[in-house]
């Protein structure tokens, strides 16, 4: 393995800087030196690291349940979440989750993710403290379940269809009283936009927004309507500040991110006792120094990179051993063959119809301009016609393969209001995100009606079976 | 009944996503509460508890006039010293947090900082006002915004004793004999310490100082971040590059198996192809060529859309042998989160300074609810899926006859292909004889 050409100069004191840089990045940073440890692999480093390991990989929101949570069952967790997301090393899975060894494993492990990964905005992204109304236009998280169902199994007994039909009932009901609800708010949150319009400093705002004012009319934190209470417990407030328009971010709450940036529950205490002003102001001025953190680590990484390869030269390359699961803990089964079942049945479904189709107007083709069809000026046609379908299909292609629609940015956005619409280039105007919405709504519906369709078929066929019998179908749209 | 673990996954999706829902409305029935609260007036904060709320009751218990002043400007006294009173409690609620520059500007009625001023001189009793003491304030006020155009209600409460600075939007009112000659507003008089509302007097708030500036530099910050985002050092990508190669090689193994994660990547995908290539098909299939030209394009297409099909159902054979090779993987914190099919994972930073413009409450609305709309849509087609999974094994595998197979398939009809919202009619036909 050769050696990579070394920077002479600075490189001693960038190293220390760059990590130090990274571990004020990160929540719950260890201290640069638990990294220098970490290299030759003494053993005191190692608890920090799978703490910091787990404060990475586990699924936010990061509830009590989660933080709480034994030592060696938060290792198991990040050993199980690093092999699910394809870790490669198998020296990780065999590490005692007790924390007594196994620090340059570790270490090695943090790279791995940071390497795949802008981790450190990620994670700053996620217990951002929003101070705008936002709205997130892509559909992550839509709806997404909460977190683990509070009994990790629920009743084993069998039921019957009737409960699963109530149960469908019910979500129909909730839907709509989302939808009812979902739109007062907006007119409520619009009023309050144009009521404070011109209050803002900053220009391109133009108005605050509801935990702007909530702040305003209340940064004491006295107000508890109806109790006596003079501190700040009116846990609608530091909800109000995280407000969220659609079904988009999960349930974070002020306190949440108060925790999560402060690190500490005693301070989640001492902040309890300052007014949500005071402690909003200090959860910026954290945030405030993480970013810089963060964007000192982006200038300084390329050293750290470098030290990483160092790390990984002097461990030695141990033989994979026999993979042992070891234990893991309850779960709920997954039916990840189940779905991709479902895809194969789609996918083979509409092959049959593409076939069909197909042939036929290949043959009604043939019929017709068979004959014509051959002479040279006809090629140079059909060529030309071949190459714009395969473009066509490529850029189709292309829409499924990549990740991510460029076209529809990710993540929420804050929502302001102007009279005249005007908006600057990297902004989205609400009008585009309703076209863009509606083409999705009628994507989806249609998929929708094609599986419901399908169902159709099957159970009349599964019914059709059965003589004697009259199936009576309710009143189509 | 339906067979036992069939009975835990359908019952444990439902729940999931009523439970979604429920979250949902939670969040969203606290912010309506946060808005109604901001919309209705503002009570004065402070030393809340031990002072009765301002407003119309108070104005019942009208002080007994004295001798000299009318009842008219005695009423009008009443409600500027009420209101004075409210700035004192106010102010000593103020300073008594210690917050100096952080008092947001506007406390119920008038919050007035004068500068250089610090003694608040106490309210004085009506019935004083002939020889009053100069108390009056500079009318500095708070309002250093640059709205310049005042509602009429407020120029009303201002002209109480204002005779100079109606225009300039200022607050506090002053004390003085110049009381008889103003009027006072009709609207203000019965109610007179006329409590904080956003709607007339909204856009005369700002924010605290500190908190500006701390914003602002979380806004820079953020910006900052994300530009050096788009930017990213070529030498760092290829140390991580080259770093992520290293690793692979030095753990022995050639090449990385497909880890659960990317299947399930993959599978969404495939869901999303299969929907795309789906719509396609149906556009050709709808359009009505009108020359040959025409028609052969969209033969070749129906063509090349089947044979997309087929890399697809490949790459579904790959997947699938990859899948079965692994051994079950637990999640470890309960249900893992599924990947929406219209969109992909990850959160990207460089969202922060980004805006989403709009108009009218109208537009507003409707973007929600399409947004709303869309979710539940997603939420519908996942159960759709999951029943279908579920549901339609039961029902073929069930060698019954009776009603139970009846009710069992008139119920999955219902949820398969009515979503739940309406339920066939069965009849039996017996022959007439």
């Amino acid at each position: 393995m050769g050696r990579r050409r070394r920077r002479v100069d600075p490189a001693a004191g960038a190293l220390p800087e760059a990590i130090a840089a990274l571990s004020r990045s990160l929540p719950s940073g260890p201290s640069p030196e638990i990294f220098r440890r970490a290299k030759f692999d003494r053993p005191e480093a190692t608890p920090a690291l799978w703490q910091l390991l787990f404060r990475v990989l586990a699924p936010l929101p990061l509830d009590n349940a989660l933080a709480s949570l034994a030592p060696e069952v938060q290792a198991r967790l990040v050993k199980s979440a690093l092999r699910s997301q394809g870790y490669p090393r198998l020296a990780l899975a065999q590490l005692p989750e007790d924390g007594s060894q196994g620090s340059r494993e570790l270490l090695l492990a943090l790279s791995w993710l940071l390497a795949r990964g802008p981790v450190p905005e990620q994670m700053l992204a996620q217990t951002r403290v929003p101070l705008g109304d936002e709205m997130t236009v892509c559909q992550c998280e839509a709806l997404a379940s909460p977190g683990p169902p509070a009994p990790q199994v629920r009743a084993e007994e069998p039921v019957d269809v009737r409960h699963v039909q109530w149960l469908m009932g019910k979500l129909r009901f909730r839907w709509r009283q989302l939808v009812s609800s979902q739109q007062e708010q907006c007119s409520l949150l619009s009023k309050i936009h144009q009521y404070t319009r011109g209050c803002h400093g900053d220009q391109s705002l133009g108005h605050l927004s509801v935990a702007e004012a909530e702040m305003l009319r209340d940064p004491e934190g006295g107000q508890v309507s109806g109790v006596g209470t003079p501190r700040n417990l009116d846990l609608a407030y530091p909800k109000g500040l995280h407000f969220s328009c659609t079904p988009g971010m999960g349930p974070r709450t002020f306190w949440k991110d108060l925790w999560l940036v402060c690190e500490q529950p005693c301070l989640l205490l001492a902040c309890s006792l300052l007014s949500p002003l005071r402690a909003l102001l200090r959860t910026l001025e954290c945030e405030n120094r993480r970013l810089e953190a963060v964007l000192a680590w982006r200038r300084t990484e390329l050293v750290f990179w470098r030290w990483m390869d160092t790390v990984l030269d002097t461990c030695a390359p141990g033989a994979p051993a026999a993979t042992s699961q070891g234990t893991f803990l309850p779960r709920i089964p997954e039916h990840r063959g189940g779905e991709l079942e479902l895809v194969a049945w789609e996918l083979r479904a509409l092959q049959e119809e593409l076939q069909e189709a197909a042939e036929r107007r290949r043959a009604a083709w043939e019929a017709e301009a068979g004959g014509c069809g051959r002479g040279p000026e006809w090629s140079a046609v059909r060529r030309a016609s071949r190459e714009a379908v395969e473009t066509e299909l490529g850029a189709l292609r292309r829409r499924w393969e990549q990740d991510r629609d460029p076209a529809q940015p990710h993540g929420p956005r804050r929502l302001v209001r102007r009279e005249d619409g005007a908006a600057g280039d990297r902004d989205l105007r609400a009008a585009e995100v309703i076209r863009t919405l509606r083409s999705q709504e009628v994507c989806l519906e249609a998929v929708l009606r094609q599986l419901q369709g399908q169902c159709r078929q099957e159970l009349a066929r599964l019914a059709g079976a059965l003589p004697g019998l009259i199936w009576i179908l309710p009143p189509g749209r | 009944m339906l067979p036992r673990d069939c009975s835990r996954r359908l019952v444990t999706e439902l729940q999931g996503a009523l439970d979604a829902c429920a979250e949902r409305q939670l969040q969203l029935e606290q912010s309506l509460r946060v808005c109604r609260r901001l919309l209705q007036a503002w009570e004065p904060t402070g030393t809340r508890a031990s002072e009765p709320p301002p407003g119309p009751e108070t104005n019942e218990e009208d002080p007994p006039p004295a001798c000299t002043p009318s009842p008219q400007d005695l009423k009008e006294l009443e409600c500027l010293t009420q209101a004075l009173e409210k700035a004192a409690r106010v102010r000593r609620g103020i300073t008594k947090a210690g917050e100096t520059d952080k008092a947001p500007s506007l406390k119920s009625r008038s919050t007035v900082d004068p500068p250089g001023t610090k003694a608040f001189a106490p309210p004085r009793t009506p019935g004083r006002a002939g020889g009053h003491a100069s108390d009056t304030r500079p009318t500095k006020g708070p309002c250093q915004t640059t709205v310049s155009a005042k509602g009429h209600s407020e120029r009303q409460l201002l002209s109480l004793g204002n005779k100079t600075r109606v225009g300039t939007g200022a607050w506090a009112p002053r004390p003085g004999p110049g009381l008889r000659d103003q009027q006072m507003a009709p609207s203000a008089a019965p109610q007179a310490p006329k409590a904080f509302t956003l709607k007339e007097k909204g856009h005369l708030l700002q924010l605290p100082a500190a908190f500006r500036k701390v914003a602002s530099q979380n806004a820079s910050l953020w910006a900052q971040l994300s530009s050096m985002q788009t930017s990213d050092s070529t030498d760092a990508a290829a140390a991580k590059t080259q770093f992520l190669q290293n690793m692979q090689t030095a753990s022995g193994k050639p090449q990385p198996r497909l880890s659960a994660e990317e299947v399930e990547a993959e599978t969404g995908r495939l869901w999303k192809a299969c929907s795309l290539l789906r719509l396609r098909m149906r556009e050709e299939l709808s359009a009505a060529p009108t020359d040959w030209m025409q028609e052969y394009r969209c033969l070749l297409t129906l063509e090349g859309l089947q044979a997309m099909v087929g890399q697809c159902l490949h790459r579904l054979q790959e997947l699938r042998a990859a899948v079965a090779e692994q051994p079950p993987r637990p999640c470890p914190v309960g249900r893992p989160p599924r990947a929406s099919p219209s969109c992909g994972g990850g959160v990207d930073p460089a969202w922060s300074s980004q805006l989403l413009v709009y108009s009218s409450t109208q537009e507003l609305q409707t973007l929600a609810a399409l947004r709303l709309r869309v979710a539940i849509l997603d939420q519908q087609i996942h159960l759709e899926k999951v029943l279908m999974a579920e549901l339609l094994p039961v029902v073929s595998a069930t060698q019954l006859q009776g009603p139970p197979w009846l009710t069992l398939c008139r119920a999955a009809h219902s949820l398969l292909c009515e979503g739940g919202a309406r339920v066939l009619t069965v009849l039996r036909d017996d022959p007439v004889d």
